[in-house]
């Protein structure tokens, strides 16, 4: 099946997401060139289309991404795949803060590292990184799983909620109020699952969980040292 | 939230053109006031001054004064007044000045007459240029682009703790201490402790803007003895807030990010020159091809870029 190319370079972004949304349509394969790590590429996609994006792009790209495949081959900007519900992203390179900020589901594939709150607010779906995931990662996250296969920055998985952050690799620190668990065989099991469409799956890693220790859940306003942890 | 840029050079060349296409491309983030800092190679002696007036109809009175108070301090100009002028209230001016006697005692004594006429940069190297309006916009103006230099930095200024006025823009510089000048993307929130206390100790502010101490702060460590990279590194843990703030000197170009990792920093360094901004989409319009970024994401981040024979440390 031919492909569709959709020039990007200086055009305004609104009418080359219009045309995006067009060829969509058309159920052919579509790739973007010449990105220039422009922002809002691809936002608010529909659940049919197959996208490449050949080289950076900047902000939001794949942003309430509602089912399609989207393959950005180089680095991305902020919240890639910010509040998407389906669907795929592939992130050849490295993605910039925010990754799957408040995502509700779909997967999110970060083939280098991640900057800071990868997976903020993340309300479902996974994240799964081959490099390191930044500074406070996972942070306020309710329910999903950030994979991280080369270790984590700094307060790591700082107030979950009930998401949880699996990091394979050295952590630099820990965020408040987190438990580091061993995973059960079930559980790592589970993770295979979502690596193994990926072609990550090495059963020699050693894996650490981590989940909110829910001290700060609803916490009484005058237990001081709950307080403290903040 | 502010766009900030910084450009190095290998040898001296048209800085002032990359400059504004940085800031172009970052015009999104805050299109109050835009501002240049830009280093030229450096005189053997006198200074460059940029300024600024507040009442047209003065011009000539009180340039007469403000050489007065030069002339006082055994200097003077040595090139007439450029002066810049459109509709509004403000004009900006250029002039090339002798070496006073003490250029921190006679800056203290112009600086009084900084309700009419105030000084915005004083270097051997160093000119800022701002304004408000857009990069294109003030860069016409001012001829921003046509400006050769080694290195320098931009700002997009979207205002939020202080007035939309030309003065308040950035970049500001670090007085009294010549070819000093910083640009912050953030919010500083104990700037007003800050200052007072810096006021205490005989330092001068001319406006509101909280970026403005961050310019003083790192001069005034630095004239205690700290080196830059020192003074840098303990800025992440005495100033409070969230920022990312690059400050340049004739030698290079120093950068700070705070504890949390708020505010961005994105590097594109290729055969030996460099473009730092806030965003990728603007390192590119400089850097073409698609080449490797450097994100400096981190929290507590800091640096230097050298001029020339570079090294970076961070």
């Amino acid at each position: 099946m031919s492909e569709i190319v959709i020039e990007v370079g200086k055009r305004h972004i609104r009418e080359i997401n219009e045309e995006i949304q067009e060829a969509c349509k058309t159920g052919k394969p579509i790739r973007i060139v010449n990105t220039l790590s422009r922002h809002n590429l691809g936002v608010g996609l529909p659940d049919c289309a197959d996208l490449t994006f050949e080289g950076s792009v900047g902000y939001y790209c794949g942003g309430l991404n509602t089912g399609s495949k989207l393959t950005i081959e180089r680095n991305c900007g902020w919240a890639v795949g910010e509040g998407m519900a389906k669907g795929h992203i592939t992130v050849g390179g490295r993605a910039g803060m925010s990754c799957g900020a408040a995502m509700i589901g779909g997967t999110i594939h970060v083939k280098g590292d991640t900057g800071p709150r990868c997976g903020v607010a993340m309300k479902g779906g996974n994240i799964v990184v081959e490099g390191k995931i930044g500074y406070q990662s996972g942070f306020m996250a309710h329910s999903g799983k950030i994979i991280a296969l080369g270790g984590a920055g700094e307060s790591c998985a700082d107030a979950l909620w009930e998401g949880e952050v699996w990091v394979a690799g050295p952590v630099e620190s820990l965020g408040v109020d987190v438990n580091v668990i061993e995973p059960t065989a079930e559980e790592v099991a589970e993770v295979d699952a979502i690596l193994e469409p990926l072609g990550l799956v090495d059963t020699s890693r050693d894996w650490r969980k981590m989940v909110s220790g829910q001290r700060l859940w609803y916490f009484e306003a005058r237990d001081a040292s709950a307080w403290l942890m903040i | 939230m502010c766009g900030i840029a910084g450009r190095i050079l290998n040898a001296p060349g048209a800085v002032g053109r990359d400059l504004v296409a940085l800031m172009d491309a970052q015009e999104h983030r805050g299109a109050d006031s835009t501002g240049f800092a830009v280093y030229s190679t450096p005189l053997d002696k006198g200074y460059v001054l940029r300024g600024m007036g507040f009442s047209k109809v003065r011009i000539d009175a009180d340039l007469e004064t403000f050489r007065a108070t030069l002339k006082e301090h055994g200097a003077d100009f040595t090139s007439e007044p450029a002066i810049v002028s459109d509709t509004s209230k403000h004009y900006s001016f250029r002039m090339e000045i002798s070496d006073p006697k003490n250029l921190q005692a006679w800056v203290a004594d112009a600086d009084e007459l900084s309700g009419h006429i105030e000084i915005q940069s004083c270097g051997r190297s160093l000119e800022i240029i701002k304004d408000v309006g857009g990069a294109t916009q003030v860069s016409e103006k001012h001829k921003v682009h046509d400006m050769i230099g080694t290195h320098g930095l931009g700002h997009a200024r979207l205002a939020t703790e202080s007035s939309v006025l030309p003065n308040a823009s950035h970049p500001f510089w670090a007085r009294p201490f010549s070819d000093v000048a910083i640009v912050h993307n953030g919010q500083i929130t104990d700037y007003y402790t800050q200052r007072d206390r810096l006021r205490r100790e005989g330092y001068r502010f001319l406006t509101e803007n909280d970026s403005e101490l961050i310019a003083v702060w790192v001069s005034d460590q630095m004239k205690q003895g700290l080196s830059m990279e020192q003074a840098l590194k303990k800025s992440i843990n005495s100033i409070d807030g969230v920022f990312t703030f690059m400050i340049a000197t004739p030698d290079g170009i120093g950068y700070a990010k705070d504890r949390f990792a708020m505010k961005p920093l994105v590097v594109i360094e290729q055969m030996g020159e460099l473009a730092a901004a806030t965003e990728e989409q603007a390192v590119r319009t400089v850097f073409a091809d698609e080449c490797d970024v450097i994100n400096y994401d981190g929290p507590s981040q800091f640096g230097i870029w050298g001029v020339g024979n570079r090294s970076m440390a961070a």
